[in-house]
């Protein structure tokens, strides 16, 4: 594997976890469809998303203890999993927005210098 | 990584199924959401359908790198490649069943030879700080070793300053009444010192007393662990009893430990020591010029051995003025004790054998690369298919060495099985190793044998493996089932002509070996072997006080001897042949110049018994008895030396100058020479030319330690119970020891050589088989895969003697380059195996041809199986099949 992939796939990931806790800490306890809908009708326009690539960050987050799951019922009456944000989760996403916020801060500053 | 994450990760190993479970619902359940969605949206069923996958993307992808997240991967991957490599081998019994058997045998010889190479040379001297033990001689000249005297023993003692103890040895037996019945024993005279210098303390009871060995002191004994077990019953009340050893008292003082010392024998047919007393220098014995002491010593901490060597040299020096003039050249030489346990023959044997059941180990990897090479072929589309659906190479390889290591593992670990098995059969049969030597499985062995299946498995896995893993998809996919390429062949073909090489190698130094045996069986001892029965009898000094008592008895006991039914003649003598014999030294009268001669004692019927011919001159009569007139009867080898050395035509008639060796008295006296006999070999080592011998009637020298052979009509071994009677009923406190036939005498001087040549000879011929089987699969493969270019040809009229021709013509390139490497590789080794040779040039051109001859033929059988099978094909099916 290529170390480019590599990059770009941590870049993904960093920042679909931070667009899940997001959303999860907006719409509550959602299940793996209706996050990737989420996350499809806010950032269609922008990136390109396959509905399924949300699932291994799901796991991951999970087993950072940031979101917990628990089963239901689906609108097809199917047993499914919903995932919603935790203590540590909503103290995860204050910590990442304010990484981001500064990083973007940072990025808009040197394109704003360099402009 | 959050260390809960690591906690959840490892979790997930152990709850691999249920969470695959539950993402196939997930993956499922948001299928059905998506195409509800569809459906709603307006779109028919199979519209939604696609619509969710395809917004979904790649299922299998996905799950990829969920896995890959959610778990530790490559322990997931190795446990399911360990369980795919063993589903993999169960599909294939047979080649997995052959696999594993050949590694087993490779790794279990190589086991069993390292733990012997672990046990005698690799492990130190099982006692406390093994390198400061010593071995100090008398060396005549820089290359020989001698005992050393009495009197020097003690200067060594009294003067040196390097030696934290320091022991003299020397072998002793003893009759010993065991439930009644006289037993002798071997034991060792030593110094009270003499545990101390090895550090070792006794199981039970204590070690001497540095007291105990000065005249006067009451007898004591320490007896071996395995005596004690086997005699006196491993009873704990032993100590502070009296045994009779010699019908004379000696307090048991304790037991030692079991270990080394119950495996501590002077010479390769002896039974070990089983008791230890203390030598009490009597004053005749510090008188005495004899060298009998073996001396024994532990360096002080620090010394280093060029101290003591120079230490013991200026003892030397101080004490000259002492010394007999004639010995004044003779130095003093301190040596390592290990240096004693392990000869330069027995360490090259071991290498030598080492070596060679690598080789053999090495080519039954060939071999198993090569069956795996040809599965590989098979398994191309396998591999590809799994390549097209996503799996990199490093995985591919990655899952095919683990199916070599699971290979490797079987095969290991019936290695160490099989290694145990062979060590329990096989070190009985070994040469006596040194006493020190514990040949066992332990973990160093089993470490070697661990990492040698390592090695293996990856040696037969890795070239397979990429290999197979190489192969485009497209290629393998497309093309019909011909299996593999023409490099596949190419590779195997050079892994074959490397066996037939290795085995060229094994066979000639197999051959070489062999025929070194055959000229060492062809080396004239010089006396009957066959129906030839010899013993050892000590006799009790009590009841023969003296030499006349011995002079008498002996002929009394060869008279009820040659009495027994079955027996033709007996003799009494000092030594037997090959079994060794003291030097004296011989001078002419007149002269100072002294002779060193091996000295034997002989009775009357000493020279018939053994079939030794008289050849000038006579054999000692009845006649020569004590109070005769002193006479010598020399052999041809000592004849040939007085004509050279002192100018002596003819030595019958001739006065020499002998110690006459009276019952404990010690002095010269000439000697006529009244007879020449043909010579007979004393020493056990027969690379060691016939030495000179000066024999002297025992009733003229008696000895209490007297040796006995007999001559029978038939069986020898069976005429022991009636000697043993005969000899009871004369005295019933003789005990007959040692008994051993010639034959048994003389096998045991074959080895040394003997081993060696079995070892390699099994070694070659499995290797040359194992490459032969190498061959048969190469060709067999081969002549599959062109089974359709022979229809052709056939079909175009080609006869079978073509076919033959055709199908023989790589083989013969094959073979033809091995044996030539094989053969060059062999003359390049001779510097290895040339000291183990006896009268053979290590290229030997008899041995270099048989090696040659006997693979080539060996290869030929394997690959005419296959070629009959060429010559058989069938043109239309062999179109028809592969059209």
């Amino acid at each position: 594997m290529s170390t480019d992939k590599t990059d770009k796939k941590e870049l993904l990931n960093g920042t679909l976890d931070l667009l899940i806790l997001k959303t999860l800490d907006t719409m509550g306890a959602l299940h793996g469809y209706a996050i990737a809908r989420r996350l499809e009708q806010m950032a269609a326009s922008v990136m390109r998303l396959s509905q399924g690539s949300i699932y291994p960050a799901l796991v991951r987050l999970e087993q950072n203890g940031w979101i917990a799951t628990r089963w239901g019922i689906s609108e097809t009456n199917r047993k499914v999993k919903f995932y919603s944000l935790t203590k540590a989760g909503t103290k995860r996403l204050h910590v990442e927005v304010a990484n981001w916020e500064q990083a973007t801060a940072l990025v808009a500053r040197v394109l704003g210098a360099k402009a | 990584m959050t260390p809960r994450r690591v906690v959840q990760r490892l979790l997930a190993l152990l709850r691999k199924g249920r969470l695959e479970r539950e993402l196939d619902d997930e993956v499922q359940a948001h299928l059905e959401l998506a195409e509800r969605d569809g459906l709603a949206r307006g779109l028919t069923l199979a519209e939604a359908r696609d619509e969710a996958r395809r917004a979904f993307g790649g299922i299998q992808q996905m799950q990829e790198r969920h896995r890959d997240d959610r778990s530790i991967r490559w322990i997931e991957n190795l446990l399911r490649d360990v369980r795919y490599g063993l589903a993999a081998l169960g599909r294939d019994p047979g080649l997995t069943l052959v696999a594993v058997s050949v590694l087993a045998l490779g790794i279990g010889a190589n086991t069993a030879m390292f733990s012997l190479v672990d046990g005698i040379l690799f492990q130190p001297l099982p006692f406390p700080e093994p390198d400061r033990l010593v071995r100090v001689w008398e060396a005549p000249t820089p290359a020989t070793s001698n005992s050393t005297t009495t009197a020097t023993f003690e200067e060594l003692q009294r003067q040196s300053r390097s030696f934290e103890a320091l022991s003299a040895e020397s072998q002793s037996t003893a009759t010993v009444p065991v439930n009644g019945e006289p037993v002798r024993l071997n034991g060792r005279y030593v110094s009270a010192d003499h545990f101390a210098v090895f550090g070792v303390q006794p199981l039970i009871g204590r070690a001497f007393r540095p007291d105990e060995d000065q005249p006067g002191a009451d007898p004591v004994v320490i007896l071996s662990h395995a005596i004690w077990q086997s005699q006196f019953g491993g009873d704990r009340g032993i100590i502070g009893r009296d045994l009779l050893l010699d019908n004379e008292p000696h307090r048991v003082i304790g037991v030692l430990p079991p270990g080394a010392f119950d495996r501590h024998r002077a010479r390769p047919l002896d039974e070990p020591a089983s008791f230890w007393r203390l030598n009490a220098f009597t004053a005749e014995e510090r008188a005495a010029s004899s060298h009998w002491l073996n001396p024994v010593g532990r360096l002080k901490p620090g010394v280093t051995l060029a101290q003591a060597q120079a230490d013991v040299l200026a003892v030397r020096a101080r004490i000259a003025p002492q010394i007999p003039a004639w010995k004044k050249d003779w130095s003093i030489r301190v040596e390592p004790f290990s240096l004693l346990l392990v000869g330069d023959r027995l360490r090259q044997s071991i290498y030598v054998a080492l070596g060679a059941v690598l080789l053999v180990l090495l080519i039954a990897c060939a071999n198993i690369t090569n069956l795996l090479l040809a599965r590989g072929a098979a398994r191309g589309k396998e591999m590809a298919v799994r390549a097209a659906l996503g799996a990199s190479r490093g995985r591919l390889v990655a899952q095919l060495l683990t199916e070599s290591l699971v290979l490797g593992g079987l095969g290991g670990a019936a290695g160490i099985g099989l290694a145990a098995v062979l060590l329990e059969l096989a070190v009985p049969l070994l040469p006596p190793l040194p006493f020190t030597a514990e040949v066992a499985l332990n973990l160093r062995v089993l470490a070697f044998a661990t990492a040698t299946a390592v090695t293996v498995s990856v040696l037969v896995g890795l070239l397979p493996a990429l290999r197979v893993s190489r192969g485009s998809a497209a290629t393998a996919l497309n093309s019909a089932a011909r299996g593999s390429s023409g490099a596949h062949d190419g590779a195997r073909r050079a892994i074959v002509a490397v066996e037939v090489a290795v085995s060229v190698v094994l066979l000639c130094g197999a051959f070489l070996l062999f025929k070194s045996l055959l000229q060492m069986q062809q080396v004239d001892i010089g006396t009957r072997i066959d129906r030839v029965i010899t013993m050892s009898v000590d006799l009790p000094r009590d009841r023969y006080p003296s030499g006349n008592h011995l002079a008498q008895f002996y002929p009394t006991l060869i008279e009820r001897l040659e009495a027994v039914p079955g027996v033709d003649s007996a003799s009494v003598s000092g030594d037997l042949p090959l079994q060794g014999t003291g030097g004296e030294n011989l001078r002419m009268p007149g002269s100072d110049d002294r002779l060193l001669v091996r000295f034997k004692r002989a009775d009357d019927g000493y020279f018939s018994t053994l079939g030794i011919p008289v050849v000038a001159g006579r054999g000692f009569t009845a006649a020569d008895r004590a109070g005769a007139p002193y006479v010598t009867v020399i052999n041809e080898a000592l004849a040939a030396r007085l004509k050279e050395r002192f100018d002596v035509a003819n030595p019958i008639g001739q006065t020499v100058d002998l110690p006459a060796l009276g019952f404990g008295r010690d002095r010269r006296a000439p000697m006529t020479v009244v007879g020449i006999i043909r010579n007979e070999r004393v020493q056990g080592d027969l690379r060691v030319p016939a030495e000179e011998i000066a024999y002297v009637p025992i009733a003229q020298a008696p000895r209490l330690q007297i040796k006995l052979a007999v001559h029978t009509h038939g069986d020898a071994a069976a005429a022991v119970p009636a000697i043993r009677e005969a000899v009871r009923q004369l005295d019933s406190r003789l005990a007959l020891a040692d008994i051993r036939t010639m034959e048994q005498i003389w096998e045991q001087s074959l080895s040394g050589l003997k081993e060696p040549v079995w070892l390699i000879g099994i070694f070659a011929l499995a290797s040359a088989l194992l490459a032969a089987i190498g061959l048969y699969g190469v060709l067999s493969h081969s002549v599959t895969q062109q089974r359709r270019e022979i229809g052709i040809r056939m079909a175009l009229g080609a006869r079978a003697t073509d076919v033959l021709s055709f199908v023989a013509r790589g083989t013969l390139t094959m073979v033809g380059v091995g044996l030539m490497a094989g053969l060059a590789a062999a003359a390049a080794l001779t510097q290895v195996t040339s000291s183990l040779l006896f009268e053979v040039s290590a290229r030997d051109p008899w041995a270099f041809v048989a090696g040659a001859l006997g693979m080539g033929a060996i290869a030929v059988f394997a690959a005419l199986i296959p070629a009959r099978r060429a010559t058989r094909v069938d043109p239309t099916t062999a179109l028809r099949s592969e059209g």
